[in-house]
């Protein structure tokens, strides 16, 4: 198997607290789902903040990979190329 | 150390702290920590160093527990807040009810959808309670309008009586081992069987701690069809329930609570059906002095016209001085006080953001 494209995964500031304070983590991952698993990995706390005990990505929590919203590709299992920027970011809701 | 008095108001947009001295003369008001984020459940743990929790309902992060170890000063999340296991299926949901456990550091916690957890290292750690999360009717339960939520923990020794809503009263009697539906006299007005072995939308259940036997329950009343299945008494450890809803304006309401110094003294907010509001736009909060044989309305300091708010069912709670004071919080953002058992009552706060969840300590 070849090996896992490196790709950025970039926070939005309310979880930098989970990770030491850093805004972009780069991960080995072919897919998103594998990179949020990576996440999981190296940083429990902080993939608890962003996925569900089932795995799900939280209901108003956005997935993009690079500009393009992974719900528009092939959900959590886009695959993903070396150099590519996974986005997390925040729904716009509340009241 | 003097004694303080400590309330704890979880609302929609973070977990405040009101502290006053025992005089209850001025309460000054800190927060919101958690800031942003709703809190449905708090708790102050006065066991060996007095430790204060509230549950942080995050829906964009998930949810958390904020513990503080400076009476209110500071908030930090525990390590780690409940979670089903990987394979169960289900995603937490909301973090409704924490309440103390048998050691200093055992805490019991009550969430959506309904679901116990146990943590015995102060909230660091939780572990799923099976006898109740994963029991047989677990997955016939329907959420009620505040969703699937299992809001009231009462221990008594090995006793344990859960609230449910929707899905009743459940008892234990081996320590939260295994459960039993207990709802013998526990209607509904949603069903066509008033009276089902479980499914009632029960609101909140109190008792006071020196009579174990005699418990409260507000139920999900006001229906016409059904008159009187909404304020409801057990004298045998919640297996049979009788109304004592009689001469009471209306026998919905959220919050149930009992006298500090006496198992015959209760309180209800009665509400208007339709709109939960208060009836006629005058607010009441009612007592009982004979464990619900009649009722008082006390109103004093209340306004007199044109106020509809809510209060939720964990959004009411006494204080145990020996003159104990009521507080509630409503939908609107008041903070009420209640001196002399609820004699006279005085607005401590009038501008909160909606109000989830009111508990009071003596520290």
């Amino acid at each position: 198997m070849a090996l896992a494209a490196v790709v950025t995964i970039h926070l939005p500031s309310a979880l930098r607290k989970y990770c030491s304070g850093a805004s972009d983590l780069s991960v080995p991952a072919h897919t998103v789902r594998a990179a949020l698993e990576q996440l999981g990995r190296d940083h429990p706390s902080l993939y608890r903040n962003i996925c569900d005990e089932t795995g799900s990505v939280r209901r108003h929590l956005n997935v993009f990979v690079n500009s393009s919203h992974v719900r528009d590709l092939d959900g959590l299992d886009t695959a993903l190329a070396p150099g590519d920027v996974v986005t997390i970011l925040a729904a716009v809701s509340g009241g | 150390m003097p004694e303080r008095v400590l309330l704890t108001i979880g609302t929609k947009k973070g977990l405040f702290v009101a502290e006053a001295p025992k005089s209850r003369g001025k309460f000054a008001l800190r927060g919101p920590f958690g800031s942003g984020v709703a809190v449905y459940a708090t708790l102050t743990d006065t066991r060996g160093k007095p430790r204060m929790y509230g549950s942080s309902c995050n829906a964009f992060f998930g949810m958390k527990i904020l513990r503080s170890t400076d009476l209110g000063k500071t908030f930090h999340e525990t390590k780690s807040a409940p979670a089903f296991p990987k394979d169960d299926g289900r995603a937490l949901a909301n973090i409704w009810s924490l309440e103390p456990g048998d050691d200093e550091r055992d805490l019991w916690c009550g969430v959506e959808p309904a679901s116990l957890f146990k943590s015995q290292d102060g909230g660091d750690s939780w572990e799923l309670a099976p006898g109740i999360s994963n029991h047989e009717h677990a997955r016939k339960w329907q959420p009620g309008n505040g969703g699937l939520c299992l809001h009231t923990i009462l221990r008594d020794g090995d006793r344990m009586h859960l609230g449910i809503s929707t899905g009743g009263h459940y008892l234990s009697e081996d320590g939260g081992k295994t459960f039993a539906p207990s709802n013998k006299g526990i209607g509904v007005g949603f069903a066509p069987d008033p009276f089902p072995e479980f499914g009632q939308c029960v609101h909140k259940i109190a008792r006071h701690p020196d009579a174990p036997g005699r418990l409260y329950l507000q139920n999900h009343g006001g229906f016409p069809e059904r008159p009187g299945i909404g304020v409801l008494r057990s004298d045998d450890h919640g297996r049979t329930w009788r109304s004592i809803a009689k001469g009471l304006p209306s026998d919905f309401g959220f919050p149930i609570v009992v006298h500090p110094h006496g198992a015959d003294t209760v309180y209800v907010l009665p509400l208007e059906p339709m709109t939960r509001t208060c009836p006629g736009g005058v607010p009441a909060v009612w007592r009982s002095e004979n464990g619900g044989e009649s009722w008082k309305r006390l109103t004093t300091g209340f306004p007199k016209k044109e106020t509809y708010f809510t209060v939720l069912r964990d959004a009411m709670d006494v204080d145990e001085l020996k003159e104990p004071a009521l507080y509630f919080g409503t939908t609107t953002g008041q903070l009420w006080m209640g001196r002399d058992g609820g004699e006279k009552w005085s607005c401590l706060f009038d501008s909160l953001p909606p109000v989830n969840n009111v508990k009071v300590a003596v520290v």
